[in-house]
């Protein structure tokens, strides 16, 4: 029963969703879509743009959005089924929802109840015929961001997933989450930008309501610094014009509709406002590693990997060392992974290998890894069905799915005994098991 | 006679300075500030045709936006939803409260949870930014203990914003 999957990454931020056609078993690229996760109202075109729409928004200043999720987990589902009601109809994707599976993905640690309500709108609402639901790193390991030419895949890997609302580390030991050594740090791409907006509010341009722009004056100017208190002598000598000041022409509505870096030797009209990006440059994506700046009593990017490793078992510890990946909006600052390797340096022991893989698209990334997942014979196994569902109720999704929540069944609904899949991937098995690594094999090592 | 003394010099102390508590809760509300998806409250107007309003208010008057655009993009086809997917829509709950509902503060200790998953303090000592110019913030206003790194900062922090973030 060959059906086409529907692969929908629902980010806080953006949404990737796209078809692999069963046929080919290949995903079509043109298919495949990407746009913002909110209802966006526009004052200047006098219009509200759901989701897709927002490509057609010309006025990109003053806008008021309306995001469906709420410090990273999903809350606001009238926003979201407004926005789903558009991408998963007939026509946006070419599927009927009844003969297609789909493939979302939730937050880490997402609530059950909130979990709950994911089933019941696929189920009920847009009646696919199958459906699994499942966090972005796990889906990683069938993807190309760990993968060396000669090597096989390796066991475990350690997945910084640096997001729109929250980062995360989250260690894989055979494509499983380990869940108790997964660490997350509240500091994400929103509140980057917030912060920025803040900044330049208070010294320069009210920015308050301008979060499209800043947003794009975030991607465009900041980067990581890999010494901090130079680059912040550096900008203080002369605020306006050093090494690293930038300026960035802000969009109007008559010329450039879009904000842009000026070119060193650009004439600048006297029509053009001019925004200075000095220290806010890297002293912004430096709240990842220092969230103290901003007086968030949580450690840094470099500590929550070494808190992580150190929960992890220690005859693995060295594994995870060598394999860290990097996902995520936020990790494509200019000398993220430079900066996150010199600080981790010497956290680990000093004989350690220390590696860290980066991605040529971190947003896309899990997205492409989701559609191999979906290409993969195990998808078919793995999915709960829309008979199922219907026969048992949400808790076969509860069961199916295995996450943080392990063997207990938490959540409403009477105690049920834990159904037996012998053949299910994601089941956490008791038993001690054999880990082979790329260069060794570790015995004994017994799981939860 | 005996020496004159001089009398014992008083330890210079702050004594308006605000106290921890009410420095932790301004950054806790900064701090959730910056969580805001909007600066501005939703604006009250709104500038959809009110033709499609009548024929999508819910039982109590309310519209919800998912309803206006389905009466967008479908002009009227619409399939009745089911009670969980309705009362989803229909009832919002913040974040606060799915995680008081959701129970997983009463898990035992060994089950990882979202509250359990954050990263710890940091251990090195924190230091501050300059809240005008970015520097380092070496001095602390007396009255409201925001940071500050030269005098030319400090003025202008007592013009602009000295105690108005509280």
């Amino acid at each position: 029963m060959k059906q086409p999957v529907v692969v929908l990454e629902n980010g806080a931020s953006k949404i990737k969703v796209g078809v692999v056609n069963a046929s080919t078993s290949v995903a079509s690229q043109d298919l495949q879509r990407v746009f913002p996760n909110a209802i966006i109202k526009s004052k200047g075109d006098k219009r509200t743009f759901y989701g897709a729409d927002f490509e057609e928004c010309k006025d990109c200043s003053g806008l008021n959005y309306r995001l469906p999720f709420e410090k990273g987990y999903l809350t606001d589902w009238d926003a979201q089924k407004a926005i789903w009601d558009g991408v998963l109809r007939h026509e946006f994707l070419g599927i009927d929802p009844h003969e297609a599976s789909v493939l979302v993905t939730e937050p880490y640690f997402n609530l059950p109840n909130i979990q709950d309500t994911y089933d019941q709108f696929m189920f009920e609402e847009y009646e696919f015929a199958a459906y699994y639901r499942s966090t972005p790193a796990a889906f990683l390991p069938h993807g190309q961001l760990f993968k060396v030419r000669g090597l096989p895949s390796p066991e475990c890997i350690l997945v910084v997933d640096a997001g729109f609302s929250f980062t995360h580390v989250v260690p894989l030991i055979n494509g499983v989450i380990e869940w108790s050594a997964v660490k997350r740090i509240d500091v994400g791409g929103k509140l980057l930008t917030n912060h920025l907006k803040e900044l330049v509010s208070y010294r320069q341009w009210n920015m308050m309501d301008e979060t499209h722009v800043m947003n794009d004056v975030k991607e465009s100017c900041c980067y990581v610094s890999q010494d901090f208190a130079t680059d912040l002598e550096t900008c203080r000598r002369n605020t306006r014009v050093n090494a690293i000041v930038r300026e960035y022409i802000l969009p109007d509505f008559s010329l450039n509709k879009r904000g842009r870096v000026r070119k060193p030797g650009e004439m600048l009209l006297d029509s053009h406002q001019i925004l200075y990006m000095g220290n806010e440059r890297f002293s912004i994506p430096e709240v990842l590693f220092h969230p103290s700046y901003l007086g968030l009593q949580q450690a840094g990017l470099a500590a929550a990997v070494a808190q992580s490793i150190a929960l992890l078992p220690e005859e693995l510890q060295d594994m995870f060392w060598a394999n860290i990946g990097l996902v995520g909006g936020s990790v494509k600052f200019p000398g993220f992974a430079q900066r996150l390797m010199s600080e981790l340096r010497p956290l680990a022991p000093s004989d350690q290998e220390v590696v860290i893989y980066e991605s040529k698209d971190a947003v896309l990334e899990a997205y492409r890894s989701a559609v191999a997942f979906a290409c993969s014979v195990r998808f078919r196994d793995c999915v709960v069905t829309r008979e199922e569902y219907l026969e048992s109720g949400p808790a076969a999704c509860r069961v199916r799915f295995a996450d943080w929540k392990g063997a207990s069944d938490i959540g409403k609904g009477k105690g049920r005994a834990r159904v037996d899949e012998s053949d299910d991937e994601s089941s956490q098995v008791t038993q001690t098991r054999t880990v082979k690594t790329r260069t060794r094999v570790v015995a004994g090592v017994k799981r939860r | 006679m005996p020496p004159r003394r001089q009398p014992t010099r008083q330890v210079q102390t702050n004594k308006n300075a605000p106290d921890a508590e009410v420095i932790a809760m301004r950054a806790k509300r900064h701090l959730d500030e910056l969580e805001r998806s909007n600066y501005l409250e939703e604006s009250s107007g709104q500038f959809e045709a009110d033709k499609d309003e009548e024929s999508v208010k819910t039982t109590k008057g309310r519209v919800l936006i998912s309803d206006r655009r389905l009466a967008m993009l479908d002009g009227g086809r619409r399939k009745k939803s089911t009670h969980d997917v309705r009362s989803a829509v229909l009832y919002r709950k913040n974040l606060a409260t799915l995680i008081d509902e959701s129970g997983i503060a009463d898990l035992p200790a060994s089950i990882p949870t979202y509250l359990t998953a954050v990263v710890a303090s940091p251990q090195e000592p924190s230091r501050v930014l300059c809240s005008v110019c970015g520097y380092w913030g070496s001095y602390k206003c007396m009255k409201c203990a925001m940071a500050y790194c030269d005098i030319n900062c400090r003025s202008v922090h007592d013009e602009t914003r000295c105690e108005r973030r509280i």
